[in-house]
């Protein structure tokens, strides 16, 4: 072996180099969760739903959401919108005849007088013979044999009276009024005479001009009314204002609950890991003591401390206006706070028992370190990937939260919508105007999902000890 | 070694598509599974077949859904109208209604009355259900129980016409003092305090029911909260009281009346207040009758059944808090409010339910007048909505309350749905014309009461039902000295009228007083007249004879028979 068989290298910077750039926890992290389709989706979605509830509002669908039209109740999206117009003043007078002479029972005929429309139905008919008065009937199919004549309508008192006019809640769709006469003790003729119609919107000029902005309106023209694009609720409100402030409702206190209640979790877990003995020992009987509260007991306190009631200058109502909720809300995001903590509290603490033995924890604090940077430094750091999926699962089961004590009427005070409460409003109607129920479930539905694939995605990403597993 | 980074596959999310659809599909076939196994367990167990269908013919009974149970039913302490309902099957006073609300003899076969002092003349057929006979000494014991202040009956002010009622409610008596006697086990003499021309329309009310003392002593304070606690002298007896889920009527057979009764027992299977659960009860063919709201006519018109209407002769209206410290104290603000009120839209557009008249006074179209109908006779004051005198209003109660902005007023209200519905309208209202905020308070009965007696309100929706028939059980609403004017309305002018129609046996000069007390509520709007309720029900045919009345019990079942249908 001579001194030619060594001879020196080249540092052959390649085998050093690494093939990927180095990732630090949260770069790894975020690139992973984009690979995720699913959640990348998930989070577009929140995105457009954060968007309807806080922006369109003001830029694309500026109706109020309290503004009442009684004339149109109930409306779903599809309905037809031509309406004809009526002349502001519109009344009738009764008709009185002569008493008839004959033999028939039922009116011999019986006509719509005027156009009918949803405004008013007026109905006219000859006298029947010993009539001491009439009952108008009206039902929404035909009446046969086996189907009585429906809801009576009214009662005319003599039977020289013949003449109605309905204006009860009158939609767009057929009706079969009936007229039947009656004896001297208010018992009916045997037969009763029926006619078919069918009631078309209408609206009164003054209406019209209001709506149109035209310079002038016919009675007997035709307009397009305003289309409301998730139709209207029992008292005529806009759908989609009422959805966008119902998210607006919802996502705050989906939100807002959550980030404060891990703000205190984290606090109260940091404090009780770090320092042990008897802080834990006192702070964990106290988290189980929260633990034991029932939340909706404490949600009915809270809702009767906040939504004032009789004196309404008290600082509590200045307070809520300072803040500008309402005492519903309100007291929804206090009672969540107060008690949705101690899970987070016991989380974070197992976490930072675990890394105060950790070796560079040791080392810190040789080098002299204080606890209050040890636990902002060191502890509540490397607790920010279990607390992140916290939160994102968090805020899905809030927004339940929300939407269940609306719905059961313990959430917010009325005309605030909110998802559960238009929910409660849309279920008593279900089988005549589903949309009322079907769009407020929907957004729950949607958005619930939304969060929870979201929150899928991110403990994938952040979890470390998923990642050899894939 | 360094961790190698992986990216997931997009594979990786197609295959979770399917993994998603495979667990949905599963989650709906256990669920299905699910729902069909409870539905066996359910019929194997008997649950929901203990009730019997709503019209049994072979044992002759139906059965029927109550509202909310009786809080219990000693007569001297009952108030709400379900207890009135009961008692009105199971017990019998001094007269009853007929099936025209006409007045029939019951205990008392016949009576004198005259100014001031009335003789009752009891049959000695009519026995309580443990055999003990029904005498006069019932009746007495039992109004002495209602007025003892010990007894603490909110209808106390009920019996008042009775002499020295009040003094010995307010403690200023002993019990006997009480103006009723019996002169012997059948006879009854009683003495009023002051002339009262409706006497004998107050006494089928239930505070003025009989009750036996040997039992109610025997019951230790028990009386009325048990089946088993009452004795019962009515057409019926309650054989079964579950506490919270059922109530079964029997009938009677030591009822002196027994004849007319033709139904075996009546079974209020069901104790439910939800109007969609009722509704289902009846479309299954569970229970015999159920009230309609707006939201369920059109199923009840879609699937063809009967549709029937009653009048329960209450009267709806937005009370104002007449207390000082109130904005709606001042006259001005509350006529603004009146001004933009519109009782059309209201029944029309907002209740849409047939059968409500639009409110026009504190009087009901049903009331008798002189010879007619009261409001044919005098007619209510012409109401019309008016913004822009509404806006004047405002204008000069602001002045007068030294306010810049209209004042933020508290809605109370009850905590039903069509409550906020209702409230919510009104709310609109108020801000839109006369910008006015209004905050809901919904509050359940109880508390609304209690607020309504502490003031902590400024407009309340409220109602009110006849106690008897006549004018004055809504006349004396408002007077300073009733208990149940609750905004504390003070109007010398009513107050002296009322006294008018109380003591006065002319009715031309009572109708006038009360003429002058519809134009005084509407004048100072004290209160603002929303409507007439009319309700709407569904009823089976087979059952006939049943009687819905405004004034006492309602529905009355008493007479109900059942009829088989014709098979074809």
């Amino acid at each position: 072996m001579t001194e030619l068989s060594f001879k020196p290298t080249t540092v052959d910077s390649d085998i050093e180099q690494t093939s990927r750039p180095s990732l630090s926890y949260w770069q790894d992290a975020f690139v992973r969760l984009v690979a995720n389709k699913r959640a990348i989706a998930s989070l577009v979605v929140i995105v457009l739903l954060l968007i309807f509830a806080f922006i369109a509002p003001h830029v694309f669908w500026t109706i109020k959401h309290d503004v009442q039209n009684l004339d149109r109740t109930s409306e779903p999206p599809w309905i037809n919108r031509k309406a004809m117009v009526l002349p502001d003043q519109d009344d009738w007078q009764d008709v009185h005849v002569a008493a008839a002479n004959g033999e028939h029972q039922a009116p011999t005929a019986l006509e719509v007088v005027g156009e009918p429309t949803t405004s008013r139905v007026r109905l006219k008919w000859d006298p029947v013979p010993n009539a001491f008065g009439y009952r108008i009937y009206r039902n929404i199919i035909e009446p046969t044999e086996d189907i009585p004549l429906g809801l009576s309508m009214g009662v005319n008192e003599t039977g020289t009276h013949v003449s109605f006019e309905d204006r009860l809640a009158i939609r767009q769709k057929p009706y079969w009024y009936s007229v039947v006469a009656l004896n001297e003790d208010g018992t009916e003729f045997e037969a009763a005479k029926t006619i078919y119609v069918r009631p078309q919107l209408a609206i009164t000029v003054s209406e019209a001009l209001e709506l149109t902005k035209a310079e002038n309106v016919q009675p007997g023209d035709t307009v397009s009314l305003f289309w409301h694009p998730l139709g209207t609720d029992y008292l005529g409100r806009d759908m989609l204002a009422r959805l966008m402030k119902g998210a607006q409702v919802s996502l705050t206190i989906g939100i807002v609950a959550p980030l404060l209640f891990i703000v205190l979790g984290i606090i109260i877990g940091s404090v009780s890991g770090y320092f042990g003995g008897v802080v834990d020992a006192g702070l964990m009987r106290f988290t189980d003591f929260v633990i034991a509260l029932p939340f909706l007991l404490f949600m009915i306190l809270f809702k009767l401390l906040f939504v004032p009631s009789g004196d309404t200058e008290n600082w509590m109502s200045k307070f809520q206006e300072f803040l500008g909720i309402e005492g519903g809300m309100l007291a929804m995001v206090v009672a969540l706070v107060l008690l949705s903590w101690p899970g987070i509290a016991r989380l974070v603490r197992g976490e930072v028992l675990k890394i105060r033995e950790q070796g560079y924890v040791d080392a810190s604090r040789l080098l002299g370190a204080p606890n209050s940077w040890l636990i902002g430094r060191h502890m509540i750091p490397n607790t920010m990937g279990v607390v992140l999926v916290s939160f994102t699962f968090a805020v899905p089961a809030t927004i339940f939260t929300e939407a269940f004590l609306s719905f059961i009427g313990m959430g917010v005070v009325p005309p605030t919508p909110s998802w559960g409460s238009m929910c409660n409003d849309g279920i008593r109607t279900m089988e005549m105007y589903p949309h009322e129920l079907l769009f407020p479930a929907l957004f729950i539905s949607i958005t619930v999902l939304a969060f929870n694939l979201l929150g899928d995605g991110l403990r994938d990403a952040l979890d470390a000890r998923m990642r050899s597993r894939e | 070694m360094v961790d190698t980074v992986q990216a997931p596959k997009s594979s990786v999310s197609t295959s979770s598509v399917w993994q998603l659809v495979k667990y949905i599909f599963l989650a709906f076939t256990l669920m299905l599974l699910l729902l069909t196994c409870l539905h066996f367990v359910t019929l194997g167990l008997g649950i929901g077949t203990e009730s019997n269908a709503a019209v049994d013919f072979e044992s002759n009974s139906i059965t029927l859904n109550l509202g909310s149970e009786p809080p219990q039913l000693n007569s001297t302490r009952s108030t709400d109208m379900v207890s009135g309902q009961i008692l009105g099957h199971v017990m019998e006073g001094l007269i009853r209604y007929g099936p025209n609300n006409e007045i029939l003899p019951g205990i008392a076969t016949s009576w004198d009355i005259s100014e001031l002092t009335g003789t009752f003349y009891l049959r000695e057929d009519a026995y309580w259900s443990n055999g003990t006979p029904v005498t006069a000494h019932d009746f007495v014991f039992a109004w002495q129980t209602a007025v003892d202040p010990e007894t603490k009956s909110q209808y106390a002010f009920i019996l008042y016409p009775l002499k020295n009622a009040e003094a010995i409610k307010s403690e200023i008596m002993a019990v006997e003092e009480l103006g009723a006697t019996a002169l012997n086990d059948y006879t009854l003499q009683v003495e009023l305090e002051q002339p009262t021309p409706y006497f004998i329309k107050l006494l089928a009310f239930f505070t003025y029911l009989p009750i036996n003392r040997e039992f109610y002593e025997s019951t230790e304070g028990r009386y009325g909260t048990n089946a088993e606690d009452l004795i019962y002298n009515g057409p019926f007896v309650i054989s079964k009281w579950q506490h919270g889920s059922r109530l079964r009527l029997e009938k009677n057979h030591t009822y002196w009346n027994k004849d007319e009764t033709r139904l075996d027992a009546i079974d209020f299977g069901y104790i439910l207040s939800d109007p969609t659960a009722t509704i289902n009860l009846f479309a299954t063919e569970k229970i015999v009758m159920a009230g309609l709201q707006a939201e369920n006519i059109e199923r009840a018109l879609a699937n063809g059944w009967p549709i029937k209407e009653h009048v329960d002769g209450s009267v709806f209206y937005l009370g104002f808090n007449h207390r000082e410290e109130r904005p709606t104290s001042n006259r001005n603000l509350r006529k603004a409010i009146q001004m933009v009120c519109d009782q059309e839209e209201l029944v029309f557009k907002v209740l849409k339910t047939p059968g409500n008249r639009p409110g026009e006074s504190i009087f009901p179209v049903w009331l008798k007048g002189v010879e007619g109908f009261f409001r044919d006779e005098y007619p209510a004051p012409k109401h019309e909505r008016n913004i822009e005198l509404a806006k004047q209003y405002l204008n000069n109660a602001l002045n007068e309350l030294g306010l810049s902005e209209p004042p933020r007023l508290m809605f109370l209200t009850g905590d039903s749905e069509f409550s906020t519905k209702h409230a919510e309208y009104y709310q609109n209202l108020l801000k839109q014309n006369l910008g006015i905020e209004v905050r809901i308070d919904q509050q359940i009965f109880q508390q609304r009461l209690e607020k309504m007696t502490s003031g902590d309100y400024d407009i309340v929706a409220a109602g009110w039902g006849p106690d008897y028939d006549d004018v004055l059980t809504f006349g004396d609403l408002f007077t300073s000295w009733n208990a149940n004017n609750r905004g504390l309305f003070k109007n010398d002018e009513l107050d002296q009228n009322v006294q008018i129609a109380q003591q006065s046996s002319d009715p031309r000069t009572r109708m006038e007083a009360m003429d002058r007390v519809q134009h005084i509520l509407y004048e100072e709007a004290a209160i603002i007249v929303e409507y007439e309720r009319g309700s709407s029900y569904v009823a089976d045919d087979r059952v006939q004879g049943v009687t819905r009345r405004a004034v006492g019990t309602d529905p009355d079942f008493t007479r109900a028979y059942l009829v088989k249908p014709e098979t074809e």
